[in-house]
């Protein structure tokens, strides 16, 4: 064959393998970006969709430095001479020519990418993590060793640089190509068709209908009876096998469920494609959710397949009422917790977000007309009940504040350096006796739970010594965290209430994944990290990192996302107020009245929302709150934005002018503007009691109803008036006012009879 | 469980459906055809290496036709992939479905593949060497081409009988290959026994091209020789097939249906020209006569597809008007939703 001839036949060859590029790029760029297609299903909308030229130009690109590459593979083996060296120098340069072209087209073309694509697959995908690194580092090396070949390579190393050369091209391409398959993700048409191979279109029909019901390929109709397990299987096979292993070498899901429960499971399918976009969403009924969680959790991961709580029995414990006698005391002493209930996040090896540290607060009255507030001349001192006095024998904290808190904290003494004996300071710019954050932890010497240790209070005149007044009061504290119901774990204290470690580890196994931390690493270190660290939050006034979720928005936006269960059992599942727990925090009069979690906070979605919203320079706030189901009141937009811990819904939302509420009454949405606002450092419209020192701490409002004993949380009213009713209810003044009162000074309606 | 509803929807077609089954058709004779010849080239020199080791006329002849080998062998692959496409364009529902019930046969495939064109280039090189490499590679070559073959045989008359995939209910494995399957047999032998006419074919144009060989008669006239032995061994295998095939198809073959009696009675008597022609001598006539044969064999092989899918593109159409389905054109144009 003449020369002119071979270069024919090699001009022919090259333009035919372009013009299959031409082809298959309009299919492959089509799968990620359909772009049009999607409305007018026009077969070159398809095809010349937004990445087919970026791809078309960065691909030819991509042809021609690979030819010089394989050009340079063909010259390394010819014989030395000026001959190859010519060639060499020629087939380098092939590296550099198309330089530009690669790389204005992979701008073009990521940027073609539409962006929640990129952010879920780039970004939120720890799987692209690694090609990423790849890619980068390929792309260095290649210019690298190309360059070295412009200056010089010494000829013996010469087929080592080439090897090396020809590595680093595949490993650049083969990354790209894993690279450009995720970034369609969870999609093989992108916003068409699922990588389960479920329309788009279809989700709302399947899972109204069954996908058992409409699937093809499956023996199994049903998800429910004695064909769940299979059902499970069958369901496994069609929704999770295109991606997921049983037990194989990659994606095994038995590996990435075993840290969750059977609940868990549950719920991972529920949000599954929510906040993690790379995956796409189950798809199916309620029922063919529960069956492929049972498989995962039962079959693969031999987990129990029960959800519901063991029924804890609280051990009855009577308390004794201080006596009062109206006749002849002259002081009335009046404390409460200032949250009505605080928890422990008590993995303190593991990480930290609640510190012990249970704030008692008090007022003494002089009895009188007019009565007086005493704040000059006495002490009031506590001190907790027997069996309590030790928190550090059950819990870690002080092992580990140095720490959290970059000092060392003394064995039983608060952050705020209170014990579980001592004197309360006098706050005066609030007018109150404050005792701060004092460590107390539900967990007995004896090996009893009691999430409502009692306190001690005595008011003493400091010049006499003498008592003025003694009273009781409980410093509500409960270990009853929920994240085991998902998290595996079970419970940290004699298996009834508590953090565990490996709960904690698999909570912190989860942030780091998604987050790309290395919590789990740094805990096991010793130095277990504080969560507020990065996420505000004012309960522990922290200011956070900025760009980061404050903490209780992250939390709650992050599982809102994850949990179908609806009003307050959702809220059950986390805090201490499930009915049959340990705590049954949610104690107040208004639980008498069947008024639940939800009636004020509303649910959890809409909890979630108005807390991602109130931080609009969060950046992940959008992602987790598009989601929430927030369609009861309106939608997201008509979501009023609040701040944790500082806006709480408002007593008088619903008590208007302070009267029983009306029908349909609802405090969801109606936010205090700031601290002032809230009912713990709210006072009556004469300015001179608390709201809270009458009526008690919220959620233990009285009468309250406490499962360690009826009068455990009403000690106060049975003490200065026989009734567990709120301090002077009933026009019973003569608690504080020796004279006959007429008006209702403090507030309207409070000389109201029950009931009305 | 009703085979039907085990048929994935069919997806939209760009472009009127006869042009694509006229494209696949054609691409596969073409193929076909490439296929055939490499087959029955490899068998042809098989035979002698492994017969007359040392026969130098032989070895005279053979050389020119292993050097063509491994390019056969890549225009072959070359041939398939467009047929195969098209296919999946075509009936691609169904071809996805028998491809995943056989998925680790079909799946091998590819390794194979290339396995068996290295065999061939290695056979180009080693052919005169005394030992086992004179023979081994191209010996494992012609076994893989066989495999695959009979697995691209196997796959398509999988596709054709949907009533045997609920067989994937007892086996999920990927390994479902339809042994009970009467038809499959002959249908495979068709294929090979065509190989050694082809092979023959090939050898007498190799030497047909070859105008300043000395061995050019000779080898034009050995060629024929083989494609007659091969078309009269093609008859035997044929008649098995069609009778093997369910009564109802045998009758339409045999006179019910004029289209389908037509194709096989021409068929037929274009491969008893060929077989005579060869025996004769005259290779034009003969190449004539057999790539007559091939292309109405393949046309009868659509035909036969047709009706091995009729009951089961009515039954759909008539569970899924939406979809496009007809018995008489099985492929939507449509846009559809995929319930």
């Amino acid at each position: 064959m003449s020369i002119r001839d071979r270069l024919n036949v090699i001009f022919l060859y090259a333009l035919f393998a372009w013009l299959s590029l031409v082809v298959i790029n309009g299919i492959v760029a089509f799968m990620l970006t359909p772009g049009a297609w999607l409305k007018t299903f026009d077969f070159w909308d398809g095809f010349f969709n937004p990445t087919y030229f970026p791809s078309l130009f960065f691909r030819t690109g991509i042809s021609l430095m690979l030819a010089g590459f394989f050009g340079m593979l063909t010259a390394v083996f010819l014989p030395q001479g000026a001959f190859r060296k010519r060639l060499m120098r020629y087939c380098v340069k092939w590296i550099y020519y198309p330089a530009p072209l690669i790389a204005l087209s992979a701008i073009w073309y990521y940027r073609a990418i539409p962006g929640d694509a990129r952010f879920a697959n780039f970004v939120l995908n720890n799987q692209s993590h690694l090609p990423i690194v790849v890619f980068m580092a390929t792309s260095i090396l290649i210019c690298a060793t190309g360059a070295l070949f412009l200056i010089r390579v010494p000829a013996r190393l010469q087929k080592y640089a080439v090897a090396v050369i020809i590595l680093a091209g595949l490993g650049w391409m083969g990354s790209f190509e894993y690279l450009r398959e995720y970034a369609r993700k969870p999609f093989v048409i992108k916003d068409f068709m699922y990588s389960t191979s479920i329309a788009a279109a279809d989700v709302e029909k399947i899972n109204r209908e069954g996908l058992l019901k409409l699937a093809r390929w499956t023996p199994v109709r049903q998800a429910q009876g004695a064909d769940r397990m299979k059902a499970g299987r069958e369901l496994f096979n069609i929704q999770c096998l295109a991606c997921h292993t049983i037990r194989g070498v990659k994606n095994d899901i038995v590996e990435k469920t075993k840290h969750l429960t059977y609940r868990g499971v549950i719920s991972h399918l529920y949000g599954q494609g929510k906040a993690l976009t790379y995956m796409p969403p189950f798809v199916g009924t309620v029922e063919e959710r529960e069956a492929l969680a049972a498989f995962i959790a039962g079959e693969l991961n031999g987990k129990s397949l029960e959800t519901a709580p063991a029924r804890f029995t609280p051990k009855q414990t009577p308390v004794e009422i201080p006596p009062f006698d109206p006749k002849k005391d002259n002081y009335v002493l009046l404390a409460w917790n200032d949250i009505g209930l605080h928890c422990l996040s008590d993995a303190y090896d593991r990480f930290m977000f609640l510190p012990p540290a249970n704030t008692l607060q008090a007022l003494l009255i002089r009895r009188g007309d007019p009565p007086e507030m005493v704040a000059d001349g006495v002490e009031i001192r506590y001190k907790v009940e027997k069996g309590f006095e030790n928190p550090s024998r059950h819990v870690r904290f002080w092992e580990f504040a140095p720490g959290y808190y970059g000092r060392g904290i003394d064995p039983n003494v608060g952050i705020a350096g209170k014990g579980m004996s001592g004197v309360f300071d006098f706050d005066k710019k609030d007018s109150v006796f404050v005792a701060e954050a004092i460590p107390a932890a539900p967990y007995r010497d004896n090996g009893e739970y009691n999430p409502y240790p009692l306190f001690h209070l005595e008011a003493i005149d400091k010049k006499t010594g003498k008592i003025l007044q003694k009273t009781s009061v409980v410093a509500p504290v409960s270990t009853e965290i929920g994240c085991r119901n998902c998290h595996e774990g079970g419970w940290r204290w004699n298996n009834v209430s508590g953090l565990a470690g490996e709960t904690a580890d698999n909570i912190l196994r989860v942030h780091d994944r998604i987050n790309h931390t290395q919590l789990l690493k740094s805990a096991n270190a010793g130095k277990p990290v504080m969560c507020q660290q990065c996420h505000a939050d004012p309960a522990v006034a922290s200011k956070g990192k900025p760009g980061y979720n404050n903490f209780s928005a992250a939390i709650h936006g992050w599982h809102a996302n994850y949990m179908h269960e609806e009003g307050s059992k959702a809220c059950a599942l986390c805090h201490p107020s499930a009915p049959f727990g340990n705590t049954v925090c949610d104690r107040g009069v208004h639980v008498t009245f069947g008024i639940g979690c939800t009636d004020c906070h509303g649910s959890m979605d809409e909890h979630a929302a108005a807390l991602l919203k109130g931080q609009p320079g969060a950046r992940t706030s959008a992602g987790l709150l598009k989601n929430l189901k927030t369609a009861a009141v309106g939608g997201a937009d008509k979501i009023v934005p609040r701040s944790p811990w500082v806006q709480e819904p408002d007593c008088l939302n619903c008590h208007v002018d302070y009267k029983k509420p009306a029908a349909g009454f609802a405090s969801f949405n109606k936010w205090g503007k700031d601290a002032n606002g809230l009912y713990r450092n709210r006072t009556d419209e004469a300015g001179a009691v608390r709201c809270i020192a009458c009526h008690n701490s919220m959620h233990a409002n009285y009468p309250a109803q406490n499962i360690f004993g009826a009068s455990r949380d009403n000690i106060q009213p049975l003490q200065y008036q026989k009734i567990p009713r709120p301090i002077a209810a009933g026009g019973n003044c003569q608690v504080c006012h020796t004279a006959r009162m007429e008006d209702p000074l403090h507030h309207p309606e409070m000389i109201r009879k029950v009931g009305k | 469980m009703d085979a039907n509803l085990l048929i994935p929807a069919p997806d939209v077609l760009p472009a009127p459906p006869w042009l694509l089954i006229a494209l696949e058709q054609l691409l596969f004779l073409l193929h076909i055809i490439v296929i055939n010849a490499l087959l029955g080239g490899g068998l042809i020199l098989l035979y002698n290496r492994l017969f007359h080791p040392r026969s130098e006329a032989h070895a005279a002849l053979d050389q020119p036709i292993a050097r063509k080998l491994p390019t056969l062998f890549a225009l072959g692959i070359n041939l398939g992939v467009a047929p195969l496409l098209f296919m999946q364009v075509t009936f691609g529902n169904l071809f996805y479905a028998s491809s995943v019930l056989m998925a680790v046969y079909w799946i091998m495939i590819i390794p194979v593949l290339i396995l068996a064109y290295y065999g061939a280039y290695i056979h180009q090189k080693k052919m005169e060497s005394p030992g086992w490499a004179g023979w081994l590679p191209l010996m494992v070559s012609i076994a893989f081409v066989v495999y695959v073959g009979f697995i691209q045989v196997s796959n398509n008359a999988l596709m054709e009988q949907p009533e045997r995939w609920v067989s994937y209910f007892q086996n999920r494995g990927g390994t479902i290959l339809n042994w009970s399957d009467a038809t499959l047999y002959p249908r495979f032998l068709h294929f090979a026994a065509a190989s050694l006419a082809l092979g023959g074919l090939f050898y007498a144009t190799v030497f047909t091209l070859r105008k300043t060989d000395q061995h050019r008669a000779e080898g034009v006239k050995y060629g024929l020789r083989i494609l007659g032995i091969g078309t009269a061994l093609q008859m035997g295998v044929g008649f098995w097939y069609l009778l093997a095939l369910p009564e109802p198809f045998i009758l339409k073959f045999m006179g019910q249906d004029g289209l389908r009696t037509a194709v096989l009675m021409l068929g037929i008597l274009a491969g008893i020209g060929a077989a005579v022609y060869a025996f004769m001598g005259k290779y034009r006539a003969a190449l004539i006569h057999v790539l007559a044969t091939m292309a109405l064999m393949a046309a009868l092989r659509y035909l036969l597809r047709m009706d091995f899918l009729a009951d089961n593109f009515t039954a759909l159409s008539a569970a899924f008007p939406a979809s496009g389905y007809g018995s008489s054109s099985p492929l939507p144009t449509r846009p559809r939703r995929p319930f």
